[in-house]
């Protein structure tokens, strides 16, 4: 691509963010009224934190969906890049036979997904809860790992594994040190997929749960009657939290960079005054 | 590589009980009657024929409808910002991406919500408005207001897909292009638009899938009145309580769904052919 | 690099968000599985009920009856559930439902006798009132011409308030606002009635083009977005105690008188824990902190004392009139009535 910046060019990303963050500035300032009111902003307060700490229900929310996107995520990209790898070298009918069914979770609108695995639930008579909620993760993230990490087995070279093994590597050997390293790319997005997927859901997890088990979604569906601000606090706390990591994932690497550099320059200039 | 061939055995018990059941479940469920129980069901194709009915035929192409302006949108949007981005120098396209991809680990429901305060009548425009001497505008419980929830929710999965269809674009491509005396707006629709249609399709396909089957967004943008086809089916399952008709318009939706999918892939043959 | 970046964030974002959630729910003895309406109790009496019976409370919320009933028939069992009138009627009939030991519940005394031995459980064999109250209409004084409330339910036809108007999205209390308005009674089973509160319903929809609201209509009456909407008595109180230029009335006509009443499941596994929580509940001090806290009317005598006189003194929703012959409580339907007013009111909606 042309790499040729436009004065309205960087207009237009710039209303773009806008658009996109508005509900998110809009969500975070209001976690700081002073009322339960998300329209009037009535005063400065920090009251709707202390009753989001205080809120066992919200809470065990955050942890519901923090482990669970964990651990799908996990999960899923283990069993998606397996199955990927073991793709590729399989008979046609076999691997077009999966891909077909992989594709279903993908294509299938979420709703869809939800009421046949909540169907299905149901007719087995499993309790519904956390693992309900956990295998139905499992099952929706897996085909995005699948087709983010096949494509980046087809490109391997079937002849590098064999090499490896040649050389004496185990089948296991080749796989984690050949193999996988040279796939990466592919696993790391399908993890990046696979745990927004999981984080976000609100229609899968609000079909296949039960027991009390509810994430942070349900909870937020749960508060249309009353909406209040805790909510927003918490939403706050985790945007805050991706905004530092990523300051700190920036910045640190270029302080260090930079420093390195300086502490070179010294050296060097320390080492010609020694010369000197 | 022959090695890793068993490697697909877990995912394929796996999506044989977690997907392939499901949806035969589904179908079993939308020619029957009988109630919620598999125990006294008859076989019946009346679930199918009450969709003939004019009403729910209304309500399938209004979601088309909604469903295909919200995509047009997000694409003329989206296709600028991703456009725009790809103009800057890797290491701030990268950030820019990033800033897109934020949004979606904000809660889905949460940024719902802060439309609600910034649209509704008393809300945060209209307040402004009224700031300003001007007349208050009416916005919540209207297309606009679904359609903005919609584009605001859905655009990061189409500006993701195309940026990455750019950046990958061969500059050289487009220099030849201009060497050979193509005007911009030639290079544009001969070149650069040209390969960057996988990335289109894909952010196509992912935002009609969104916006066709979502129900969370209208229900609280456009008010219990706003029906679209994944309303229709939660209020089957969730408050009518008839499973069979619910199933029976997932089903379609499933197969209205895939043949658009199908449809479109066939318009991309040749640059499927090269994907895969 | 970037990449690398970016899984550190997540790992990092997650372990901050596990940090955060660390207090869980703990409790060495038995768990209580309670189901109830969103936003429908003062949750802080959850914790000390778990206090003081050294137990867990599984706290569940439906978003209707509807919901609460595909939930149960989905398999899922609870202890305790707080559904309304009719869809007790329901669970009784298909024998979801054990009788209360009232010798459990010592705190009955506390109960209006007024507001026990409805129709759908003429000798509360199986129910305990919880709230209870009737579904009106709320308007803003500022903007709604006295005169209009003459009207009864046709106020909602008065095309001086089109555009005005939350209706609520439920089928049950629309179609009872049509069938009283045509003078009907709302537990019809009669189609051709039920076509002609269809049309009733058809007409206004056209004529003032409502929204039909769910619980969103709380906070949009509190600040106040439209002038008139359809609303329960309970929620009226609040909303009146937020925004004062809102009024309750109910029409002449007659409306719904509901109950909700704590019900105790047949396979509950905590039986005599399910009545202490309801003993618990129909404690005055209990019970008045969850009137005040929600708005709906306590059929605790004490607590409805207190709060007359307190925190919703004035407040005439607070007090909704049973006294009207016309108004009346939903009844059990059978399915193909269910199914029938279903269909009609997706229609009503979806255009």
């Amino acid at each position: 691509m042309k790499k040729k910046k436009s004065l309205p060019g960087t207009v237009y990303i710039i209303v773009c963010f806008l658009f996109l963050y508005l509900p998110i500035f809009v969500t975070m300032f209001f976690s700081f009224n002073s009322s339960k009111s998300l329209t009037k902003f009535t005063g400065f307060s920090l009251m709707w934190y202390r009753e989001l700490f205080a809120d066992a229900e919200i809470m065990s929310a955050v942890s519901v969906s923090i482990t669970i996107a964990l651990l799908s995520t996990v999960i899923s990209t283990v069993l998606g890049t397996a199955t990927a790898i073991g793709l590729s070298k399989n008979k046609k009918v076999i691997k077009e036979l999966i891909i077909n069914i992989n594709n279903i979770p993908i294509m299938n609108p979420d709703i869809v997904t939800a009421i046949g695995l909540m169907i299905l639930f149901s007719s087995l008579k499993i309790e519904k809860g956390y693992m309900t909620m956990l295998l139905a993760h499992i099952s929706f993230c897996t085909p995005y790992v699948i087709t983010s990490v096949y494509p980046k087995v087809r490109a391997l070279n079937p002849n590098l594994a064999n090499a490896a093994m040649d050389l004496g590597a185990t089948p296991w050997q080749a796989l984690y040190k050949v193999i996988i390293p040279m796939i990466k790319d592919g696993i790391f997005a399908g993890v990046l997929l696979a745990f927004t997927m999981s984080f976000d859901d609100f229609v899968i997890s609000y079909f296949v749960t039960g027991n009390g088990v509810k994430n942070i979604s349900i909870i937020a569906y749960n508060m249309t009657k009353r909406t209040n601000p805790t909510i927003n606090a918490l939403s706050t706390i985790v945007i805050l939290v991706i905004m530092i990591m990523l300051i700190i994932a920036n910045v640190v690497p270029a302080v260090m960079k930079k420093r390195k550099k300086q502490a070179i320059v010294r050296q060097e200039q320390t080492d010609q005054g020694a010369a000197a | 590589m022959k090695y890793y061939v068993k490697m697909v055995r877990p995912y394929m018990v796996w999506s044989f009980l977690m997907v392939v059941i499901p949806m035969v479940l589904i179908a079993i469920y939308s020619v029957t009657t009988g109630g919620n129980t598999l125990v006294n069901i008859q076989f019946t194709l009346e679930n199918f024929a009450k969709f003939a009915e004019p009403i729910y035929v209304q309500v399938f192409i209004k979601s088309l409808r909604i469903g295909l302006i919200t995509v047009g949108i997000c694409l003329v949007l989206g296709y600028l910002l991703a456009y725009q981005i790809c103009r800057f120098e890797e290491r701030i396209q990268s950030s820019l991406i990033l800033l897109v991809t934020i949004p979606m680990w904000i809660n889905t429901l949460l940024r719902t919500y802060a439309w609600i305060s910034i649209l509704s009548d008393n809300g945060i425009i209209n307040t402004f408005l009224q700031a300003l001497g001007l007349e208050p505008v009416t916005m919540m419980y209207t297309n606009f207001a679904v359609i903005i929830g919609m584009v605001s929710d859905f655009l990061p999965f189409m500006v993701i897909p195309i940026h990455t269809s750019l950046s990958k674009i061969d500059k050289s491509l487009i220099e030849a292009a201009e060497d050979l005396g193509a005007t911009p707006f030639q290079t544009f629709t001969k070149v650069i638009f040209k390969l960057s249609i996988p990335g289109v399709l894909n952010g196509v396909i992912v935002t009609f899938l969104l916006s066709i089957s979502t129900f969370v967004i209208p229900k609280l943008l456009g008010g219990g009145q706003y029906t679209l086809i994944g309303n229709l089916i939660e209020n089957q399952f969730i408050s009518v309580g008839n499973w069979n008709f619910g199933s029976a318009l997932s089903l379609i939706l499933t197969v209205v769904i895939l043949a658009a999918i199908t449809l479109m892939r066939k318009l991309d043959q040749e640059e499927k052919e090269e994907e895969l | 690099m970037m990449k690398k970046k970016l899984l550190a964030v997540l790992a990092a974002a997650g372990m901050t968000a596990l940090a955060l959630s660390g207090c869980g729910s703990s409790g060495s003895g038995a768990t209580l599985k309670v189901y109830n309406a969103g936003e429908y109790i003062d949750t802080s009496l959850l914790t000390k009920f778990e206090k003081e019976y050294d137990c867990d409370v599984v706290y569940e919320t439906f978003d209707s009856n509807e919901s609460m009933y595909t939930k149960i028939l989905s398999g899922e069992s609870y202890d305790v559930l707080i559904p309304s009138d009719y869809m007790i009627e329901r669970l009784i009939k298909e024998d979801y439902l054990q009788k209360i030991d009232w010798d459990k519940v010592p705190n009955s005394v506390n109960l209006n006798a007024d507001i026990m031995g409805q129709d759908f459980d003429p000798d509360n064999e199986y129910s305990v009132p919880y709230f209870y109250g009737t579904v009106g209409i709320l308007y803003d004084t500022t903007v709604v011409d006295e005169a209009d409330l003459a009207d009864g339910w046709e106020l909602l036809r008065n095309t001086k308030y089109a555009g005005d108007i939350y209706m609520y999205d439920s089928e049950r209390d629309s179609f009872m606002i049509a069938l009283k308005a045509l003078g009907y009674s709302m537990n019809t089973d009669n189609t051709d009635e039920i076509d002609e509160a269809y049309e009733w319903l058809i007409e206004q929809r056209d004529l003032m083009s409502p929204i039909y609201a769910g619980d969103d209509v709380i906070d949009n009456m509190v600040s106040g977005n439209k002038s008139i909407a359809i609303v329960y008595s309970g929620d009226a109180a609040y909303i009146m105690s937020e925004n004062e230029d809102l009024a309750y009335f109910q029409p002449e006509e007659g409306t719904n008188e509901w109950f909700d009443c704590m019900v105790i499941m047949k396979d509950s596994e905590q039986v005599d824990l399910a009545h202490e929580f309801i003993n618990f509940m129909l404690d005055v001090d209990n019970a008045t902190a969850n009137t005040a806290e929600v708005g709906y009317t306590s059929p605790v005598t004490e607590a409805y004392e207190t709060m007359i006189s307190e925190d919703y003194a004035g407040i005439s929703s607070y007090t909704p009139d049973m006294t009207n012959p016309l108004d009346e409580c939903f009844r059990y339907q059978t399915s193909e009535i269910k199914q029938y007013f279903a269909d009609l009111w997706t229609k009503v909606k979806a255009y």
